[in-house]
């Protein structure tokens, strides 16, 4: 308790304030993600585009929030809560890890320049839109287990073998680069949208 | 305003926490269950579970869809095959896999006020940075949806087309006028909810109190004993 005290007189952690930008953030983030990517999601042929998708609206999202709260930890846990939802609403556990894992990263990435550089934060952003193919890296790792876990889920034989003819190696490169690709392209018109609109306003320092 | 909220809801209260199990229940539930059956166990009470909570019309609602869906399943694409049954089985196994998780999370998140859900949270030890974020964010996501309905009105009124055809015609102009009205209404809203909420001394560092007790009662037990129920018949049957 008297730490917490401690941090919120010096103003150097996350404050109320953080926090609940964070929260407003995060939900504009998942809605985001979510139109872009479910068309993807629920065709299996297009499946494994997912991450795709879902890079292609956050960015702006995405830079704002971190020009508006520039502190070590708030990417983190918005990558938690993001993970525990899709945990609860019952998706693939490793898209949930996966979540996870791409926000501390992300997290790390923008912190080298103090999460100052537009560059860096752009980056950040692809290491971010990376999150939700932690499931399908899970299933080239190990297609057998993949499937077996993914049919007591509830997923048809059907659906895993329009997959499995899908996938090869070819599908995980276009899926790796257009992710970059995407996902560079949404972090740029954010960022030239910010410039545009929000420093003018005042509402980035 | 308390009076009217209290007599709207003379239904028998949950403790957040109990919501929260149940949630995680039902989540196991729709990833390990061995047939379509026992989720319509499920849906049968998470209905019962929404009307005890009040929310009767919700619940209705929700388990006739799921229904629909069922019987549809059970008729239709047994009999079928081709491309088409592909993409349906696909695409109904995913609905059936959310489906539970997302009418209990209505539910929950409907029937639950803030003040309530973090204070029990508080009592569950779980860090205040978790809990700040995660509260703002269920209650923020509606807003978006009524947010996005004022910006196409006012995009109309502009004679810009908010829809995919505006945005291949003129993609800069549709981008700049659907982010930036919808950032500018987000960080607004949340500074403002950051001063309100300091205003009621939410970083007050001593122990939350909150009018209505938090704790877990007898309905509690009895509504995750049936709960526990599903997951327990299907791995013994």
């Amino acid at each position: 308790m008297s730490n917490q005290l401690q941090t919120n007189t010096v103003k150097k952690g996350l404050t109320v304030k953080d926090l609940i930008i964070m929260g407003v953030f995060a939900a504009l983030l998942t809605v985001c993600s979510m139109i872009g990517g479910i068309f993807f999601a629920i065709t299996p042929t297009l499946t494994f585009y997912f991450s795709i998708g879902a890079a292609l609206l956050p960015g702006p999202v995405f830079l704002l929030l971190l020009a508006k709260v520039p502190k070590r930890g708030a990417l983190a846990i918005i990558g938690t809560i993001v993970a525990v939802l899709s945990l609860v609403l019952g998706m693939h556990w490793a898209m949930g890890l996966g979540g996870l894992i791409g926000s501390l990263l992300a997290d790390m990435v923008a912190g080298t320049k103090k999460y100052r550089s537009k560059k860096m934060n752009i980056l950040a952003y692809i290491v971010y839109s990376f999150g939700p193919t932690g499931t399908y890296f899970a299933y080239f790792i190990d297609p057998q287990t993949w499937a077996s876990t993914m049919l007591k889920k509830g997923t048809t034989e059907d659906y895993i073998n329009a997959m499995n003819n899908t996938a090869d190696w070819r599908v995980l490169v276009i899926m790796i680069v257009g992710t970059i690709l995407v996902a560079w392209l949404s972090g740029f018109i954010g960022s030239k949208l910010l410039k545009k609109q929000f420093e003018k306003a005042g509402i980035i320092a | 305003m308390t009076v009217t909220i209290e007599k709207k809801k003379q239904f028998i209260r949950f403790d957040p926490r109990t919501k929260i199990i149940l949630l995680v229940l039902s989540m196991i539930v729709a990833t390990t269950t061995p047939s379509l059956l026992y989720e319509c166990v499920l849906i049968l009470l998470i209905a019962g579970f929404g009307s005890v909570c009040g929310k009767v019309r919700y619940s209705l609602i929700g388990s006739a869809v799921f229904m629909a869906l069922y019987l549809s399943t059970v008729f239709y694409l047994e009999n079928s095959t081709g491309t088409m049954h592909t993409m349906f089985t696909a695409w109904l196994s995913l609905v059936f896999k959310v489906y539970p998780g997302g009418m209990l999370a209505g539910i929950a998140v409907s029937t639950t006020r803030v003040n309530e859900f973090l204070s029990a949270m508080n009592k569950a030890h779980i860090s205040r940075k978790i809990i700040i974020p995660l509260a703002v964010m269920l209650r923020y996501i509606p807003t978006i949806r009524e947010d996005w309905r004022y910006i196409k009105d006012a995009m109309r009124l502009r004679d810009v087309s908010p829809s995919i055809i505006g945005l291949f015609t003129h993609p800069g102009m549709t981008v700049e006028c659907l982010y930036s009205p919808l950032l500018m209404a987000a960080s607004k809203a949340a500074d403002e909810l950051a001063i309100a909420s300091v205003t009621r001394g939410i970083e007050n560092p001593k122990p939350r109190t909150c009018l209505i007790q938090i704790r877990f009662r007898i309905q509690d037990v009895l509504i995750i004993l049936c709960f526990l129920a599903v997951p327990v018949a299907s791995l013994c049957c």
